[in-house]
């Protein structure tokens, strides 16, 4: 039932590929122009009023971030997962992203998060510059993956007295071939 | 105001009668929800210590301890995981990613204790009220951070093999090599169970990177034969490797001769020639034998300045790699090419040169300041039955070694093999081409003492051989072989109940009613070899101490003569790879010996 919505949105605006997951779950990749026209038609027309969700995937190695905007239509009892790419660099260089905080109140706090856990900037958006959840960042985004999070753990956590751990390989020999054969 | 509107109060009763879904006593009672990622659970009887746990903790919150209670064996480091909840984000990568599900998590969430070293603990030894809680995080079905299956390797079908010596095995290509290496999770449990310790996590990593020149640095490391290893290895290093418990375990052997055939030749000589001492130490060794354990001997000590004569009987080097193997397993030429590179280090082989013969042991014996024996296992046992002195009933080694010589002989249209072990493999799918080249049909037959399931020889090379038409009747012992007009004409056998003893002997108990008739032109028997011992010389084998038929040696590979080593089929078996590590622990060895004392003047 989503890849006929999907065949009448094609109609009114240039979409992307349909990936469908389940009958009542599917996701549309759409250039970021037609993000905002088809987030109204979906809210507006289609039934589609409750954001889910959005968040992001950093696809590192095709310099790429995917957001992810998930509604759902209630009546329908079905989701739609709307995905925008953007080019990772020009984010990294500070290339601001449309808010849609007028269309979803709620989307300024998913926001917020992105721009905290990704760098991701959304201007206009309340509050998106504040801090989230990590208070005194001063590393890259963590979310974003050429983040090391064991080198940071280990920096700023210090390990506690008596910790040591034996690599399995020279265990084995030491114990199986003691002479060092 | 509608009737629903005033009924609505009362509908709401209904609810009376049903399951509550609130927690009665929130104040006592409030598990986790069922997959709740809780306290961490480990079966230590499941877990093998791979530390690959440790490895993804992106808080470096788990440490790989030592456990009295559990000893490590081949496959098991021994060693378990202990995991600090000072530092532990309970993620479950740790669970998500355990290479035998031994780790999961419960769904108790509530520990309470005054000392905050209690909350380093290793799940499964310490013991904890949660360990056999039934609910908690288990990682879902068909959720795998490693791929499960081995990378399908091409090989020649059997149609397009059965007549031909061709090479059966394709080797991987780029993609399908990095595919198979990105499968290694890199705990390094097989590293002790290869018997020259092969650096393979570290080569394989070299095949991610691409960086397949420092791969063959590696290979050199511990093995001059990894174009060898890479095709015929017995490979048990795959026997403890930690995907093998839920999966297929990385095709290391395959991985091994995909690095080295992606290096050229000249190129891997370069390498192999890193570090060798050009300066010659003046010390002079002798081996006797270019197989295996020879040639690795004579690569380390060449390497090391060192004047190495090696001495083969057979007119080429290589010994059973050259004379046993069948070249559809390992082609000559790559075989030569290994060779070729020890060759390089300056190592002199002398082939067609046969020690008691052609030159004494008591001349290598004063002429050098020590000497090798690295002969191998050329002569083949006989069953003794009836019959088998007859000229057409032959040795499994004998004749492979008269197909690598490149002798044209007439195979008959029907023969039968005795053994069921790796050579009897060999000789069977040879002499089967050689038929179909003959007489465009196969008529081998195979007859193992053992039963299907206990026959020595490796499970694919049994499986490959029926592909090819050999029949193989496993339980089957050899009765006499019946001789018409002094012709050889075919196979008694007699059903084998049990071939060992209660006590573990060898003891074949057969059932005398069940008898059959192959029917043979040719009978090869290949039921094991024996070491031809007789150039020693009677004083020399007299002064030698010996256990049962094979020369005494301690761990080092010395025999009990203080000039005399020896090592390789002979004195300890079973394969090329066993070869190679002695080779490497004799030349060890020796230098330790001439780092003693100066050369001698010649």
């Amino acid at each position: 039932m989503l890849r006929e919505l999907y065949e009448q949105l094609k109609g009114r605006f240039p979409l992307g590929e349909l990936s469908e997951k389940r009958p009542d779950l599917a996701f549309i990749t759409l250039p970021r122009e037609q993000l905002r026209p088809v987030l109204l038609h979906l809210r507006d027309q289609e039934g589609f009023t409750h954001l889910v969700l959005l968040t992001a995937v950093d696809w590192i190695e095709d310099d790429r971030f995917q957001l992810t905007y998930l509604l759902h239509d209630r009546q329908g009892a079905r989701d739609i997962g709307l995905r925008v790419m953007l080019s990772r660099q020009a984010v990294i260089e500070g290339a601001p992203m449309e808010s849609i905080h007028d269309l979803w109140p709620t989307a300024a706090t998913y926001q917020r998060e992105l721009r905290e856990m990704f760098g991701i900037d959304f201007p206009d958006s309340p509050g998106v510059n504040e801090d989230f959840i990590l208070e005194g960042w001063r590393e890259i985004p963590p979310y974003r993956r050429d983040f090391d999070t064991l080198k940071y753990s280990n920096e700023t956590f210090a390990p506690r007295p008596g910790r040591e751990s034996q690599d399995p390989a020279q265990h084995m020999k030491a114990q199986l071939y003691p002479d060092g054969a | 105001m509608s009737l629903s509107d005033v009924l609505s109060p009362f509908s709401a009763w209904k609810n009376l009668f049903r399951d509550p879904v609130t927690i009665p006593d929130p104040l006592n009672d409030r598990p986790g929800a069922p997959r709740y990622r809780g306290f961490h659970q480990n079966d230590v009887e499941k877990c093998i210590g791979c530390g690959t746990c440790e490895a993804i903790c992106q808080n470096a919150a788990i440490d790989m301890v030592a456990v009295a209670e559990i000893a490590t064996k081949p496959g098991d480091s021994g060693l378990r995981p202990r995991i600090d909840y000072g530092r532990c984000c309970w993620c479950a990568l740790c669970v998500d990613v355990c290479m035998t599900s031994s780790l999961s998590m419960s769904n108790e969430y509530k520990w309470v204790d005054h000392d905050p070293e209690v909350f380093r603990f290793t799940p499964g030894v310490d013991l904890k009220h949660w360990d056999s809680a039934e609910l908690g995080y288990r990682r879902p079905e068909g959720h795998r951070l490693t791929g499960n299956e081995r990378v399908d390797m091409g090989e020649l079908e059997p149609e397009a093999r059965a007549d031909s010596f061709v090479e059966i095995v394709a080797g991987y290509d780029l993609e399908q090599a990095k595919l198979e290496a990105d499968r290694c999770v890199s705990c390094g449990l097989c590293v002790a169970t290869c018997p020259t310790h092969m650096a393979v996590p570290e080569y394989i990593a070299t095949i991610r990177d691409g960086a397949y020149e420092q791969g063959v640095r590696l290979l050199y490391q511990t093995n001059p034969f990894s174009n060898v290893c890479g095709r015929v290895c017995t490979h048990r290093c795959e026997t403890s490797c930690a995907a093998r418990h839920e999966g297929d375990p990385i095709a290391i052997r395959w991985l091994k001769r995909h690095i080295i055939d992606q290096v050229p030749h000249d190129r891997i000589k370069q390498i192999a020639a890193e570090g060798r001492v050009s300066e010659p130490s003046g010390h002079q060794v002798a081996i006797i034998g270019a197989g295996p354990a020879g040639l690795t001997a004579a690569f380390d000590l060449a390497k090391a300045g060192h004047g190495v004569t090696v001495f083969e009987a057979q007119p080429a080097p290589g010994g059973m790699m050259r004379y046993g193997i069948p070249e559809y397993r390992l082609p000559y030429d790559k075989l030569d090419e290994d060779i070729d590179v020890i060759r390089s280090m300056g190592v002199e082989i002398r082939c067609s040169t046969r020690v008691g013969e052609d030159i004494s042991i008591d001349q290598l014996r004063a002429q050098h300041d020590s000497v090798l024996l690295a002969i191998g296992l050329h002569q083949g046992r006989s069953t003794r039955i009836p019959g088998s002195e007859h000229r057409d009933v032959v040795s499994a080694v004998e004749l492979l070694r008269r197909i690598t010589l490149g002798e044209r002989f007439e195979v008959p249209e029907t023969l039968a093999v005795i053994g069921g072990g790796n050579v009897a493999m060999d000789i069977a799918r040879s002499l089967a081409r050689m038929q179909r080249q003959q007489h465009g049909k196969v008529g081998v037959t195979l007859v193992a003492l053992e039963a299907e399931d206990l026959m020595l020889a490796d499970r694919e090379e049994i499986d490959e051989a029926r592909e090819e038409g050999v029949v193989i009747i496993p339980s089957r012992g050899p009765r006499q072989c019946v001789i018409e007009r002094d012709a050889v004409i075919g196979l008694e056998t007699v059903h084998c109940i049990s071939v060992f003893d209660e006590q573990g002997r060898f003891a074949p108990n057969y059932d005398d009613s069940d008898i059959q008739l192959h029917d043979a032109g040719l009978i090869v028997e290949a039921i094991g070899q024996a070491a031809d011992h007789a150039f020693l010389g009677e004083p020399l084998t007299e002064a030698l101490e010996w256990e049962r038929n094979r020369i005494r040696i301690d761990a080092d590979g010395r025999t009990s003569e203080p000039w005399l080593w020896a090592a390789g089929d002979a004195v300890q078996g079973p394969d090329v790879i066993t070869a190679v590590a002695a080779g490497h622990r004799i030349a060890a060895s020796m230098m330790a010996i001439f780092a003693g004392k100066p050369a001698a003047t010649r």
